[in-house]
């Protein structure tokens, strides 16, 4: 199969259009936190993919997928000397575009190390990126930055302001570096920032706090409460980290599956039985969890059981040409199938 | 998913139909199969001897997971550890397709070779020498946990290959018939095929390899059925329905008068007075134009904030119908060409004392009217009588708002002395009057930042309503009869 052929099999009709010609020279996409899930898998995809030429791969481990196409580096953004490094290979390889994705997708006890890596260690990657020309950076946020509070639209476009709680680490890092990044890329520098906020993963392999939350057998809610949540399946997480990496589109995106389903339906449809606990004694009954490690998440995420978080996609839609393979609802079956699966023990793999 | 199907069906021994719907959906509700696994003793049993599948299935994953990469290139690879996913989102199909496997679709054999060489699904197609015919004869048996969901997979992964194979030579076949001659057809599904744009626009997104290797085929696009965007729940709509139709035709026995003032198709913002220690009227409002008019139109009704905060209550309003009050919903509701129903005076509507009744608030700061000059939408005022007097608040504690959350914990004649009880709305007789619309269009959008414009607007809409209440008080003659 030629090369030119299969560049057309594999975009969409509205992806083709936005990449337009097929650029004289193909790209050097360079990955940090290769090893991690959406990495690894996006390392995977780019592998393919006749508009990249090279990958390169910056992680503290080697990614599973890597191929032909691969550099892998050993790099950890915690150190001190990250950037010096960074550099380096960033000029070595040519590299042309960043796609950040070294961040935690599961709140973690140790926010120290949380703080380096994120906000720190984007400091570090986009100062090696001035350094060396990479005109172009891809970040990885959230959709939970926005906040769950009961004053939120029910859908929240990429212009609304990001009221997650500053005093939860996990969030206030994260804005920290799409602020940084937002920075890198404001106009009238020749720069391309483009930062993708994901909604909250599903599937039958990723693995973070949603998933860990749901695959409980008894799955605590608060009373009086269920709010709308909404899920992006991995696949399409991926895809659209791709689109943005090839596409030089800036801006900042709502990366999310379609439709909306109520917190207790989401627990139904994983095959959960709700705990319905009063807010009373629910918060300080997950702050006990949390602090003896038996919960996933700190109290600080207890909003989103209560207040609706959801974010409207169109807008990627519209100037990114990301369509959704999977609306939210089959996101979920998705992941409870293979949940169920690994409940008996069918698949033994554990999840990425 | 409808409420029918997820009703586990108790009986694996039952005739073979039965047996098949079982084998379709067990991710559906596996959780079903391991309490069943779980409640008797996992035993082998001997029975099952004629079943050749692998007995170790934990096993096989692992050693599948060894050589997981060229696990694609062999056709008779283990197919235990093929991604879940591809049954998974199709599962939901199935369901919907029930009918058409049981027609004999899903019972085609399938040839693994062929259906390697179509590339369709490489992994998933299972060895007819495994399982074909023992596993038709002899029934797996409940009490064998693993072999039980092992056996359901595979058939579940026969029948879906079926099924593709079918929808892709079904495709195949309508666009060679319609279009250009098609010569690089590789009939596989995860390929996109070089049939022209337009066509490939409007069938589903290709896949990248990666994507169909790692989570296999797409899933079928499909929204969800069951919640629309702003969260009303049809289903439990319809179990309301009843106490809802009792309280608008027995009840308050409403009558909606012009109310085919409200236009038919199209955008269009409905502006009424806000009443009531308990406001029933947004509900009351949906149902006027889900009963009353002509189209059956579907009114949804802006809700203040502070409902948001309230357990249950929130959640309740909005199952029913109610959408948070700001810019963003309303414009988003109106880009699809609904109906809003909007109470300007806000939480001062319903905080208002009986001797306030009927005396309409200040109109907040416009927002409806800008939104109206935006959206290009028409607006019909609506005067409610009635509704003040079936829960008057005598008095309003504003002490224990802090406390409860709430704007104020209303003081009627009958809550909170007798109870939740005393939440009753009396039995008044209700009025709904539609005024004629009110038609904006001859503003721009620009005008909506001209404050002052904006102001009278809301003034005219303000007294308009305003003057409907009043003269449908001086023709009233009773409260509780009209």
């Amino acid at each position: 199969m030629s090369n030119s052929l299969t560049s057309s099999h594999s975009l969409t009709l509205a992806e083709q259009g936005r990449l337009g010609a097929p650029p004289t020279r193909r790209r050097v996409v360079a990955v940090t936190g290769a090893a991690q899930f959406l990495g690894s898998n996006l390392i995977g995809l780019l592998e393919e993919d006749p508009n990249v030429r090279k990958v390169v791969c910056l992680d503290s481990e080697a990614p599973t997928t890597a191929g032909a196409k691969s550099r892998v580096y050993n790099v950890s953004l915690t150190e001190a000397s990250a950037e010096e490094r960074m550099a380096e290979i960033l000029s070595a390889e040519a590299v042309d575009v960043m796609v950040h994705l070294a961040f935690l997708d599961s709140p973690s006890h140790s926010t120290a190390f949380a703080h380096e890596l994120e906000s720190v260690g984007t400091m570090h990657v986009l100062n090696a990126c001035r350094r060396t020309k990479v005109h172009k950076v891809v970040m990885r946020s959230q959709t939970l930055l926005y906040g769950a509070h009961p004053t939120n639209p029910n859908y929240l476009s990429e212009k609304h302001p990001l009221r997650a709680r500053r005093s939860e680490p996990f969030f206030a890092d994260k804005i920290e570096a799409e602020n940084e990044v937002l920075r890198f890329g404001r106009p009238g520098q020749g720069r391309i920032a483009t930062v993708l906020r994901i909604a909250p993963m599903l599937g039958p392999t990723v693995d973070n706090f949603v998933t860990r939350y749901l695959s409980h057998r008894l799955t605590p809610t608060v009373l009086g409460f269920d709010p709308l949540w909404q899920f992006v399946h991995e696949a399409d997480a991926v895809r659209a980290l791709r689109l943005a990496a090839l596409c030089d589109v800036p801006g900042v995106f709502n990366i999310v599956g379609d439709g909306v389903l109520p917190l207790r339906t989401v627990i139904k449809l994983a095959g959960r039985t709700t705990l319905p606990m009063p807010r009373s004694v629910a918060s300080g009954f997950t702050t006990a969890l949390w602090l003896t490690q038996f919960a996933e998440a700190p109290p600080a995420f207890f909003d989103y059981l209560q207040y609706i978080c959801v974010a409207d996609g169109a807008l990627a839609r519209k100037e990114l040409g990301f369509e959704p393979l999977y609306t939210s609802r089959e996101a979920l079956i998705d992941y409870a199938n293979a949940q169920h699966l690994r409940d008996v023990r069918l698949l033994s793999e554990t999840p990425a | 998913m409808k409420r029918k199907d997820k009703r586990p069906q108790r009986d694996s021994s039952a005739n073979d139909r039965n047996r098949e719907r079982q084998q379709a959906r067990p991710p559906a509700r596996p959780a079903k199969s391991e309490k069943r696994g779980e409640g008797r003793a996992p035993a082998p049993n001997p029975a099952r001897a004629e079943h050749k599948g692998p007995s170790n299935p934990k096993r096989k994953a692992r050693r599948t997971g060894r050589n997981r990469e060229h696990a694609a290139a062999r056709p008779e690879a283990p197919r235990l550890h093929l991604p879940p996913s591809s049954f998974g989102p199709s599962s939901s199909v199935i369901d919907e397709r029930t009918a058409a496997v049981e027609a004999g679709l899903g019972d085609t054999e399938i040839d693994s070779e062929e259906a390697f060489e179509l590339g369709i699904g490489a992994r998933v197609v299972p060895p007819t020498t495994q399982y074909g015919e023992a596993f038709d004869s002899a029934p797996p048996s409940t009490h064998e946990r693993k072999g039980d969901v092992e056996a359901q997979i595979r058939a579940l992964e026969a029948r879906l290959d079926g099924l593709i194979r079918q929808r892709h030579f079904a495709d195949a076949t309508t666009e060679t018939e319609s279009d250009e001659p098609v010569s690089e057809r590789r009939g596989a599904l995860a390929k996109t095929d070089s049939s022209p744009p337009a066509r490939l626009e409007a069938a589903e997104p290709p896949i990248e390899d990666f994507i169909s290797r790692k989570w296999g085929r797409s899933a079928l696009r499909s929204r969800a059925e069951e919640f629309d965007d702003f969260g009303l729940d049809p289903s439990f709509e319809q179990r309301v329905k009843p106490i809802v139709e009792f309280l608008y035709r027995s009840y308050f026995r409403t009558t909606a008068e012009g109310i085919d003032n409200v236009p038919a198709e199209g955008r269009c913002i409905v502006v009424a007075n806000h009443s009531g220690a308990l406001p029933l009227d947004g509900l009351m409002l949906r149902a006027a134009l889900r009963i009353d008019h002509k189209q059956k139109r579907d009114l949804r009704w802006l809700a203040e904030d502070f409902v948001y905060y309230l357990p249950f209550a929130g959640v309740f309003m909005n199952r029913v119908g109610a959408v948070r009050a700001c810019p963003e919903n309303a414009e988003r509701l109106l880009e699809k060409e609904s109906i809003v129903g909007v109470f300007p005076e806000g939480v001062h509507g319903i905080k208002k004392l009986f001797q306030e009744r009927y005396r309409l608030q200040r109109f907040g700061r416009g927002g409806y009217i800008r939104l109206c000059l935006r959206m290009r939408a028409p607006i019909v005022p609506c005067a409610i009588i009635g509704a003040e007097e079936s829960s008057p608040l005598l008095y309003r504690l504003e002490g224990l708002t802090e406390l409860l959350g709430l704007p104020y914990f209303p003081i009627t004649p009958t809550f909170p002395f007798l109870g939740p009880a005393g939440l009753l709305p009396a039995p008044t007789k209700w009025r709904m009057r539609f005024g004629e619309p009110i038609n904006l269009d001859n503003y721009g959008p620009e005008a909506a930042d001209d404050h002052v414009l904006v102001g009278r607007l809301s003034e005219r809409v303000r007294s308009s309503i305003q003057a409907m209440l009043d003269s449908g008080l001086r023709e009233r003659r009773s409260v509780w009869f009209g």
